[in-house]
This record gives structure tokens, C-alpha cells and sequence, in this order.
């Protein structure tokens, strides 16, 4: 093997290494939690907001 | 472009044009979008006591949301209607987080409840609206089954006040059968709902021979007291048949009884009963002297005799927000 292809053998490995180590920190590191969007229109229909309001009778 | 909701344990992978499973959180052209932000389907007046909160600002009335949809299908749901319907066949007002808190300072509300369905799926706008809400002293407040992942959660306990969680069985086959969920995560979330301070109450619904066995409820009730602590309220709660369970008898009053039994002998401070009518297990007694402390029939409270959130009787502090 002669010196300029043990060097580029060299470099390609090194380079396999630091890609490998920052896929694995990435992976590692906690995953940040990302709001949804708000979509403006809501795809069902839209009623006018009563002035008073009731119990529920649903449960809670 | 596939997209994956990180809010709750299910961690949907979303197709464009699909929703999770909650039927509200969308893929729309590679973004994840909330479509119910700002549009709840129900607005009501309830009393606290109807959460069940029997702890937090007694005898108040709280401004109450929903919006649809549910990450969890729990084949027992009392608000189905609401929970497992799409939005589009669920018809909706338009009151984003502004307008909600406006409505409740006008109307002198102390607090604001996200519940009936639940209010993890709609996170944007619970947590909008309760930071809202802070900022304008009024307190918020979930009930919850308190299935969420642990960042969504820690970042919301922030802005809210008090939860009542539902601890539905304590077998993880429960909850994969009758919730379509897991019950590690919801343990998880209680625990760092307490630790955060906030007021916690607990749930549990009595299903007759699904959760109902005195061993499950004893287990249940000791992982109450070592994780959440004594003075945590837990509320046994009557099963009614609905939905997809209407083959079941509703739970005898002495089945409610037994758990009562079984939760004070292992060292739970505050046990009530719920959707049914029962002295012992409405009111609040002081867990050092015995003594009634608040007497309620039904959602009122008849009587309140603590003062300054403590016992009259021999001073010991009750666990609360009183005012």
C-alpha cells in the first residue's frame, strides 16, 4: 500500500467514526417536544357563543 | 410526508391528510396541526365538586371546556359522544384562549377546568389558555387520564393548579382491553404531577368484574399512599353501563363500600364515593381527630368548619387549596 492510500484509508475511516459518534448523540440526546400548529378553520360547523352557561351533564 | 406526534405514549406516525389516534392532531402537507385550537364543543357552569375536585376551592363554580376527540378509547366512556367523535361531525363554538379567559373574568370564575374529554389531546390550547389564565389569577384546572409524555406534561404542570387524574385499574391488561392504553406512563405522570406541587386528586371507576376484586383495589390504594402519599384524595367512582359496556351492572353501593373499607385500613387520609348518594362517603373528615370537617350532599357542601385550611378541632393542616 503506498503512503497516499494508507492516508486516504485513513481519512475514511476517521471520517466513518465521527459520523457514526454524531448519529449516536444525536439518537442519545432527549427528544424535544414540538407543539402542533394551530389550523385556523375548524373542519366541522361553528356556533355562535351562548351569553350563559349550564351545568354539564356530561361526566367530569 | 409522514410526521410523529411526540405528545402521548402512542406516539402516532401520521400520514398527510390523517389524524392521530385522537382524531384532533392532523397532518396537513407534512406539518402536525391541532384542529380544535380555540374551538371548544362544550362551555359549561359546574360546580367543583362535580370533577370530583373535593379539595381546591370549595363550593366554587368552574368555567368548564372540551373540545372532541380522546387518545384513549375506553370502552366504558361516559361523555362517548364527545370523546370518540370527529370534529367535523362535532360542532363547535369559536373561543380561543383570549376570549375563554375574558368570559371567565367577567363572570368572576376562580378557575377554568379542561375536562370531559380530554385535555391532553387539545395541549396547545389548554396550556395557551391556562398561562392565560394565570396571568389573569384565575387558576386552571385538568381531569385528566393522564396519559402524556413527560416533557408535554412537565411543561403544562406549570401553568395549572390542580389535576384530578383517573387511575383506571392497576393491570396493565385493563388498560391495553378496556382503555386502549398503558398504564405505566399514567403512573409516571401522577407521580411527577405531585411532586410538581400542583393539587392532585385521584379517580378510579369500579367496572363490576373488571377491576372490582379487593386484592387490585388494595393494590391500587397502597400504590396511592407509598407514590402520591396519604393525604392524597382518592375518589371511587360509580360504574354506569354506557357505550360499549352496556351489558355490565351498574356497581353496587357495596362494592363502593368495600373499597372505601379497604383504602382507609391501608392509610388513605381523604376516600370519598362518587355518582352515588352516600353520607360516609361525601364528606371530609379530619384524619387526626375524626371529626367532620366539610359535609356535602351531592355536589353542595352543607357544612365547612376548617379554618384557614385547618382542623378546628385539633389543628392538624389539611391537605387543599381552600381559597
Amino acid at each position: 500500500m503506498t503512503r497516499r492510500k494508507f492516508i486516504q484509508v485513513l481519512l475514511g475511516i476517521g471520517s466513518a467514526i465521527v459520523i457514526g459518534a454524531c448519529w449516536l448523540v444525536k439518537k442519545a440526546a432527549p427528544r424535544k417536544f414540538v407543539r402542533a400548529a394551530r389550523l385556523k378553520k375548524y373542519p366541522g360547523s361553528v356556533r355562535t357563543l351562548p351569553g350563559t352557561y349550564n351545568q354539564s351533564e356530561w361526566s367530569g | 410526508m409522514t410526521v410523529q406526534c411526540e405528545l402521548c405514549p402512542k406516539m402516532c406516525l401520521i400520514e398527510p391528510g390523517q389524524s392521530g389516534e385522537c382524531r384532533v392532531r392532523v397532518n396537513i402537507d407534512g406539518v402536525l396541526r391541532t384542529v380544535v385550537y380555540g374551538y371548544p364543543c362544550s362551555i359549561h357552569d359546574d360546580p367543583i365538586e362535580k370533577k370530583p375536585l373535593f379539595h381546591f376551592l370549595p363550593a366554587s363554580r368552574i368555567l368548564s371546556i372540551a373540545t372532541a376527540g380522546c387518545n384513549l378509547h375506553c370502552l366504558n366512556c361516559q361523555n362517548w359522544e364527545i370523546s370518540q367523535a370527529n370534529p367535523e361531525d362535532t360542532p363547535a363554538y369559536y373561543c380561543p384562549p383570549e376570549k375563554l379567559v375574558q368570559i371567565a373574568k367577567q363572570k368572576n370564575y376562580q378557575s377554568i377546568a379542561y375536562t370531559y374529554t380530554e385535555p391532553i389531546i387539545y395541549y396547545e390550547y389548554t396550556y395557551d389558555t391556562a398561562k392565560l389564565a394565570r396571568e389573569a389569577n384565575i387558576r386552571s384546572v385538568l381531569v385528566t387520564a393522564g396519559y402524556i409524555n413527560k416533557e408535554p406534561w412537565k411543561k403544562l404542570l406549570e401553568v395549572v393548579d390542580a389535576a384530578n387524574i383517573d387511575l383506571k385499574g392497576m393491570t396493565e391488561e385493563f388498560y391495553r382491553k378496556v382503555c386502549s392504553a398503558t398504564l405505566r406512563p399514567v403512573q409516571e405522570a401522577m407521580v411527577i404531577a405531585k411532586a410538581s406541587g400542583i393539587l392532585v386528586e385521584v379517580t378510579n371507576l369500579i367496572i363490576p368484574t373488571l377491576n372490582d376484586k379487593p386484592e387490585e383495589i388494595r393494590q391500587l390504594c397502597r400504590w396511592v399512599k407509598v407514590n402520591l402519599g396519604g393525604e392524597t384524595p382518592l375518589h371511587f367512582s360509580r360504574f354506569f353501563p354506557q357505550y360499549k359496556m352496556r351489558h355490565l351492572p351498574p356497581t353496587s353501593l357495596k362494592m363502593l363500600d368495600m373499597a372505601h373499607d379497604i383504602a382507609a385500613e391501608e392509610g388513605l387520609d381523604f376516600v370519598y364515593i362518587g355518582n352515588i348518594q352516600s353520607e360516609r362517603g361525601e364528606n371530609t373528615y379530619c384524619p387526626g381527630c375524626k371529626k367532620l370537617l366539610i359535609e356535602r350532599i351531592g355536589y353542595t357542601i352543607t357544612q365547612n368548619r376548617l379554618k384557614e385550611g385547618c382542623c378546628p378541632y385539633c389543628g392538624k393542616e389539611i391537605y387543599g387549596v381552600w381559597k
